[in-house]
Parts: structure tokens; sequence; C-alpha cells
């Protein structure tokens, strides 16, 4: 099942990419109804999905015996979330990119690729599978942005590459390293057997190797720099899958590996992890303030908000770990809305400058309604999916430090809430209020099409702010799983 | 098996340069000869295959049968394969000598993987690389195609005399030729230099640095389907020649371990930096060369079994894709420029490209990356801190080969194309590009299998 939910996908860049050209309009099909079937998958798993923390759907033989090489796969609650937030924005990526005109048959093709490898990463348990998947989703994105990106593509695109590619070369390092002194590739046999086997000295080690790798992806500051220059220059849906998949892929590396395996170093670098979180939740917060580009100020805002991630996962309780979870999936859905948005609005002036722009709620009431509510759901509004995280990972962080030093770091944090609420806000001051400016005059409205890209993230949005139980009774029983191998 | 019945796939190459040779008074003539020669590699390498591992040759035991050996054997044969179905198609003028050299070439490099007495890899490696250097020649009208083979001649010559030496010394010092014997650990300083210089001649024919200096400007100064055989297959045998003398002689010898290590770290810096600036596909090829004749050093230089497997492992991962995109090159044209656009005219080709490409980088599941993989591991099993540094510069190189590589990529999809279409692709030629992305691929997937079949190095 699980092997199907990966690599349907395949077979739909495979059938992308040998239609006619005389048939501009079979990629799309193919493509939607792939990831269509596969998001339907998705679901029917989560309606077998037992909520009780451990590892299901298993599947596993021997890929390189000699080497303990396992092709194995498998499905918990840190992932579930993941891989329907991979499923969904797929397919409302390609619902979006309908009507491309540019070499439709390669763009879809590469929608479909990167989706195998969003897919594998969360569901493999060996490390060279999930390296593997790790590596495979820079091929795609990096001709996403490349070839239909903006004026600076190929340079964004080289970035992106490279960058990301230096971080997991240095995890891949850690790998080894742990297969040397383990002989095991086995991410579910080593989160079990790997902290008694590691040396503390070593594990020190391995988890700057592996925090290398996530913290690129994340991207946690310092490392971010290659995330505003990569969003500002890719197309709408290659946006919006890399800020609410690909991001993804980093803290769920973080939870899926470097806590459980190498808790002793974890319990080392957390505070460090803590600093840099509350550095990036305000820093990021700062500089999307002076953003002129509403692409750009969106991608900032990613830098803070996967901060907050990162600040559950360093505090490590059950709530901060609740809290990683749902902030990751609550960005997936929110900041998925504000690429949209920005993509819709781009279409129709032509512009993302933020000055050029005022007056959308006169123009397109629907638009500036929408990117109203994306905006909100964005700055943590209670109710809306993004306040439990935000919540969840402040709480936590709280618990974990309170009467430390670091619990400045985390009122610095909470801080960082505000900061969103104003960024955001003076944004839709300047975009949707006013008087419709010279751009956006006699442009049309959201059409169908992008009301059905919209309205799910919208409606999950709702539901999971006002139920929390939806999103965290599945990953809860996990976190208790992973809290008590790291014994926070 | 045993006797000449083994060395029946090496007896077909010498029947085909043989064909090749006296093609003008035979049906067939120039491409004929290609066919023929294609055909007979073909045997030799799927008769490899069948032959499995083990057994005494004739010669009185001159030559090894392992799983280290079959591998090789069986990559010269279908690298040679590929190159002569592209020439019997693409080839322009007269082919027939070219054919013949490199049949000879190919069937020098497949002795010297087996080679396990010194004259007898003396001989081997000879057999190998002079008709290399006449192909790199092979434009006698073109200075610089002439300067570079030059160069490359003089350069060879000069490093094999050393090697020589080298040999003279080994025989001195333990009294016999054959590997058997051949062990150096208790002979104290005269081992080591001896040792030395032995290694010396064969980093150069492996374009290690600081040895490397011949082959940018050879390999610029040839015709780029020229360089697309000589920089793959005499590079496999002579990783296999390289690993299994240094079993032999230096096993015990830490200090020509750090020898090693050191020519490993010093090849992949200048190469892959070398390269980054590079115009021109083959020179980039060149110094991408030397990069990854460093990182296969990089397994030589633990001095032990997992080390030389991974080391081997690596040559076969590096030669598929650097001969496909060679004899891409010598379709459209060697410079970077002449690849801009291609994916629009040839999109299958430039995709073909492109999976190469990724696997010299290194980006799983292709074989590349599983040669990275064991390499790395087997260093880091070593866990000395210098190998353990080793490792670290190697990858971040890898990821400055990922600058390089993808200009190629970049000019292939985003270039503008040239105002003349590159010519179009030959069927044939294809398959031979197919070939090699087939086997990227395969051994990708299937890198434990190919792994496994190493073995051990018979000595």
């Amino acid at each position: 099942m699980l092997t199907l939910i990966v690599f349907l996908p395949l077979v739909g860049a495979i059938l992308c990419a040998v239609v006619p050209k005389s048939q501009p309009t079979w990629p799309r099909w193919i493509a939607g109804i792939i990831a269509a079937v596969d998001l339907a998958l998705v679901g029917w798993v989560i309606t077998q999905f037992s909520r009780d923390g451990g590892l299901q759907f298993v599947e596993k033989f021997a890929w390189v015996p000699m080497a303990n090489i396992n092709y194995h796969l498998a499905l918990d609650g840190l992932s579930l979330p993941m891989l329907f937030l991979s499923a969904l924005l797929t397919l409302l990526a390609v619902i979006a990119s309908w009507k491309l005109e540019n070499k439709p048959a390669f763009y879809f093709a590469m929608l479909m690729l990167l989706q195998v490898g969003m897919n594998g990463v969360f569901l493999a348990m060996d490390f060279i599978l999930f390296y593997v998947f790790w590596e495979l989703v820079l091929v795609p994105m990096y001709f996403l942005i490349a070839q239909w990106g903006g004026e600076r593509r190929q340079y964004a695109a080289m970035k992106f590459f490279l960058y990301t590619l230096l971080g997991s070369v240095f995890m891949l390092v850690g790998i080894i390293a742990l297969y040397l002194k383990t002989n095991s590739f086995d991410i579910v046999w080593l989160q079990a057997n790997a902290p008694a086997l590691v040396p503390a000295g070593l594990q020190w080690w391995l988890f700057l190797a592996f925090f290398l790798g996530f913290a690129v992806k994340v991207p946690m500051w310092p490392l971010h720099t290659w995330l505003p220059d990569a969003h500002v220059e890719a197309p709408t849906a290659a946006s919006v899958l890399l800020a609410g998949v690909l991001l993804k892929m980093g803290t769920y590396g973080f939870m899926r590996v470097s806590l459980p395996i190498l808790p002793q170093a974890y319990l080392q670098w957390r505070g460090a992890i803590g600093i840099l979180a509350a550095i990036a939740i305000v820093y990021g917060a700062a500089v999307a303030f002076a953003q002129t580009d509403l692409k750009k100020l969106v991608a900032y805002s990613s830098v803070s908000h996967m901060g907050f991630a990162m600040l559950g996962i360093a505090a490590g309780t059950a709530a901060g770990l609740d809290g990683a979870v749902a902030v990751n999936f609550s960005h997936g859905l929110t900041t998925g809305m504000l690429f949209f948005m920005v993509g819709m609005v781009y279409d129709r002036a032509h512009t993302r400058e933020i000055s050029k722009l005022s007056g959308l709620a006169g123009q397109m009431p629907v638009i500036a309604g929408l990117m109203a509510f994306a905006s909100f759901a964005s700055m943590g509004l209670p109710a809306l999916s993004g306040f439990v995280g935000e919540f969840l990972s402040l709480l936590g962080a709280w618990q974990a430090w309170a009467g430390t030093p670091m619990q400045w770091a985390v009122a610095a944090s909470s801080l960082g809430v505000l900061f969103g609420a104003a960024y955001m806000l003076w944004m839709l001051q300047r975009v949707v209020l006013g008087q419709p400016s010279y751009a956006i005059a006699d442009l049309p409205d959201a059409s169908l099409r992008d009301i059905v890209v919209i309205a799910p993230l919208v409606l999950l949005t709702v539901a999971v702010g006002v139920n929390w139980s939806l999103l965290l009774g599945y990953v809860d029983p996990a976190v208790r799983v992973l809290g008590k191998a790291v014994g926070i | 098996m045993t006797g000449y019945a083994l060395i029946i796939p090496e007896l077909l190459l010498l029947a085909g340069a043989l064909w090749a040779l006296f093609a003008e008074l035979l049906p067939g003539k120039d491409r004929g000869a290609a066919w023929i020669g294609a055909a007979l590699s073909l045997a030799a390498g799927v008769l490899v295959a069948l032959q499995g591992v083990g057994g005494q040759g004739p010669f009185g035991d001159l030559l090894a049968f392992d799983g280290s050996a079959r591998a090789a054997r069986i990559a010269v044969a279908f690298l040679t394969t590929a190159w002569l179905l592209w020439t019997a198609e693409r080839g322009e003028g007269r082919i027939r000598e070219a054919v013949s050299l490199a049949m000879f070439a190919a069937l020098g490099a497949m002795l010297m993987s087996e080679a396990r007495e010194l004259m007898t890899l003396v001989m081997a490696v000879e057999l190998a690389t002079i008709p290399a250097y006449v192909l790199m020649g092979y434009r006698r009208a073109n200075i610089r195609s002439l300067e570079g083979a030059l160069k490359y001649f003089l350069l060879s010559m000069l490093t094999s005399l050393v090697m020589f030496y080298g040999f003279s010394f080994v025989y001195g010092l333990s009294g016999t030729t054959r590997y058997a014997g051949l062990d150096l650990s208790g002979a104290g300083s005269l081992g080591l230099l001896a040792v030395l210089l032995a290694a010396v001649g064969m980093f150069s024919k492996l374009s290690a640095a600081p040895f490397h200096f011949w082959a940018p400007d050879a390999y610029e100064g040839a015709d780029a389907w020229a360089v697309a055989f000589v920089s793959t297959v005499p590079k496999v045998a002579g990783a296999v020649a390289l690993v299994r003398l240094l079993a032999a002689i230096a096993p015990g010898i830490a200090s020509v371990g750090t020898v090693v290590l050191v020519v490993s770290v010093v090849s992949m810096l200048l190469g892959n930096l070398g390269a980054l600036t590079q115009g021109d596909v083959r020179r980039l090829m060149a110094y991408s060369g030397v990069a990854h004749t460093g990182y296969l050093l990089l397994g030589a230089s633990t001095l032990a079994a997992a080390g030389f497997s991974s080391a081997v492992f690596y040559a076969l991962a590096y030669a598929a894709p650097s001969l496909g995109v060679m004899l891409v090159a010598a379709e459209v044209g060697p410079g970077l420029a002449d690849f801009d656009g291609l994916a629009k005219h040839r999109p299958a080709t430039a995709w073909a490209v492109v999976v190469l490409l990724f696997s010299l980088i290194g980006i799983p599941p292709l074989v590349g990356f599983f040669g990275k993989l064991n390499l790395f591991t087997a260093a880091l099993a070593g866990g000395s801190t210098a190998s353990i540094v080793a490792v670290i510069i190697a990858v971040v190189m890898s990821v400055v080969s990922a600058g390089y590589y993808l200009r190629i990529v970049r000019a292939m999809f985003f270039g503008e194309p040239a105002e003349q279409p590159a010519a179009a692709a030959s069927p044939i030629a294809s398959l031979a590009l197919t070939l090699c992305v087939l086997a990227v691929i395969a051994a990708g997937l299937g890198a434990g299998v190919v792994l496994g079949s190493l073995g051990t190095l018979a000595l």
C-alpha cells in the first residue's frame, strides 16, 4: 500500500513525459488524476490508521543485504500528517497550474517526481532509502525553479540545489558513521538500540552532522539564505510545495532521527537549538516587516514560523513536540494558502510589489477575503490551525525552561507571535484596504478553479483550529513514544 | 575452467584488433571492422560474465581471475562495445586504425586488471597505454591534438620508467616478481621508496594529482570520441591494477596509506576546483576525472579489503557515465556552448546526460551514489582523524562538482540553442548512450549484487 502511494506518482511522471507533444492537455489530466488517486489512497490509510503510536503498514524486504540496507516503509503519527499534506498540496498544486502552457509535460512530470520524493521521505524507515528520497526532491525542484521561475531563476535554482546538497552530504557522513558504529541502517532498530550503543561523545558529532542536513532544510537561522531566493524565483506551485512540504522534511528529520536515535546528544544540543529557533522567530518576523515584495514577505514569515516548530522540538516535552507537528501541519496549510494567493494576485496584476498593490478588497473581494483569512490563520488567531501549534510550542518550551536563563529566549519567541500579527496586519492594510491601485484596475476576481484550490485549505484550517484532536489525536500517541525515548 | 579457455575473451579482442588492422583487405572495410569489433567485444563481455570466478589461467598462473578482475573485464568489454558501436555509426574517415588501437588497448586493459606478476603488469600497462597515445593524437593535421598527445606520451613514458625503476627495487628486495611473495612491509625505508616509485607510475596512469597536468591539455587537443575511450577503459583497469599492487606489496605499511590519502585529497581539490571554470567539456571532464581518481584513491588509502573493493566499484561507477557524456560531446561538439539548448531538439539525449551527470554528482539511487557511499564507509571505518577529514573534504568537493556538472545541465535546458541545430541522433549512437544510462540505473539499484561480486583480491 505504502509502496503504491510512493511510486504511483512515478508512473504519472513517466506517463507525462511520454505523451505526444501534440496533446498538451494530457499531462495535466494525468497528473491531476494520479494526484487525486494518491490523495484518496492516503485518505484510505488514514481511515485504517490505529492511534496507538506504533508503526503501521510496514513493508520491508532486503535491498542490499551485505550492507544491511533494506527497503523499509512504514507509517506512524509523525509521518501521517506530513504524508497527507504532501498528497493534498500536490493535488492542489496541479489544479493551480492547470492552465500552464510552457512545456506542460515537463512541468507536470517534475511535480509528480517531486511527490515521489516527498512521500518517500515521510515513509522511509531505512536510512539509505530515506536519503534516496531526500536527495530525489532536489532534482525536480531544481528544474521547476530553473525552468518556470522568475528573472533570476538560474541563480536561485543553483543556490537551492548546492546549498541543500551541502547540508545533506553531511547528513550522509552522519549516516555512515552511525552505520559503522551499529552496523545498521534501520531507523526503527536504531531508535531502540542506538542510544545504548553509541557513546555520548560520538553522538554529539553525529547530531551535528544530522543537524546540518536538517537545519538547512528547515531552514534554521543562519542557514536560511537560500530560502528567500528560491521562493521569490519559484513558480507558485513550487513555492507552495517548497514551503508546505519540503521545509517540513527538516523538522520531521529532527523528530524521526535526531531525537530518538541520539537522545544524549539532543539533551546537550537542545539549548542551542532553542536559541537559534528564538532568533529565527524574531529575525524572520523582523525581516518580513521590511519586505516590499509580497512573496518575500511570505518567505521570511516561513523562517519565523518554522522557528516555532524548532522551538517545540528543542523543548522536547509532549506539548512542545505536539506543537512542532501542529506548526508543521498548519504552516503547510496557511503558507500554501498565502503562496497560492500571492500567485493569484501576481497572475492578474503581474507585480508583487506591495506598494503597487492596494485596495484589493474593492476590486476583487473574494481574493481579498481569502487573503485576509490566510493571513489571520498565519498569524495564529485562536480557532484557526496556526494557534494550536504556536500555543503548544510556546507552552512546551515554557514547561521545559521556566526558571532557567532559557526562559528569556522563550519570552522573546512569544514576542514573535506579536510581530507576526503586526507585519501581516500591516501587509493587509497596504494591500487589501484603500483605494484600488492602477495595477489592479479592471482585473477579474477569483475564478472557480482558484476557489477549488483554496477551499480545502480553508476548511482544514478551521477544522483543525476548532477541534485540535482532529490532528493531535493522530500525532500525540507517536509523540508520547518519542518523548519516552528522549526521557523529558 | 582452466588454461587458455579462461582467456578466450582476450583472444576475441585480439582477433578483432587484428581484423581491423587488415580491414583494407577484408570485406566490410572500415565500418565492417568496427561492427565486427563491437560484436567480438560484446561476446567477450558475455563470456566473462558466464565464466565465473577463479581458475588457473595459462602461462603458469600469472593472471588472477577473481571478482575484481571479472568486474573490470566485463566493464572493459561493454564500454568498448558501446564505444565501437558509436564509432561504427558516427566515426569519420579512416576509422579502422582507431578500432584496432582501441581493441588492443582494451586487451591490455583486461590483462592489466588480471596481472599478478610484475612483468605481466608492465606489458599489460604498455599495451593499454601505447595505443592510447596514438588515439589521442589521431587528428594528425591538428597541431593542438599533436601537442596534447606528445605531452601525454612523454609524461606517461617518464612515469612508466619511474614505475619500472620502482619494480626493480621491489624485485631486488623480495627476490620474486610474483605478487604472492611481494610483501615489503618488513623492508624498511628502502621498501617504502620502492612502493612509492611504483605507485607514482600508477598514479600518473590514473591522472591523479600532482601527475595530472597532461590530462586537460591532452583531452582538449584530442577528439571527444577518443577521449571517451582513453578516459574510461584504461582507468577501470588501472584502478584494479593499482589496488591489486597495493594489496600485494604494501599491506601493512601505514605510511603508504598516508601517501595515497594525501594524493587523494590533493586530486579531489585540484580536480574539482580546476573543473569549475572550464568552458570546454573535454577539459571539464578531464579535471573531473582527476577528482574522481581522488575519490577512488580514498578507498585505496585504507589498504583494507573493503576499501580496495570500494575503489574498484567506484572506478566502474565512474566509467559508464563518463563514456556516455563524452560520446554526446563528440556528437554535439565539445564546447559548453555546443550543449546550449540540446533539450530542445534532442530531449531524450539531454535527459540521458542528466541521468549520467547526476550519477557523477552522486545523487541516489544512481550508481555514483553507491560508489561514494561505499568509499566513505570504507574510509571512515578506519577511524583515523586524517581519513575523517578526507571524507569531509570529499563530501564538500562533491557539492562543488554538482556546481560544474549543473552548468552542463543548465546549458542543455536553459541555453539558447545555436542557429544550426546539432546533428540529429543516430539510432546506434543512441543505443550506446542508452546502454550507459541503463548501466548507471541498474548498477545503482543492484549495487549490492555488483559489490558482492567483487569479492576480495586474489594475489
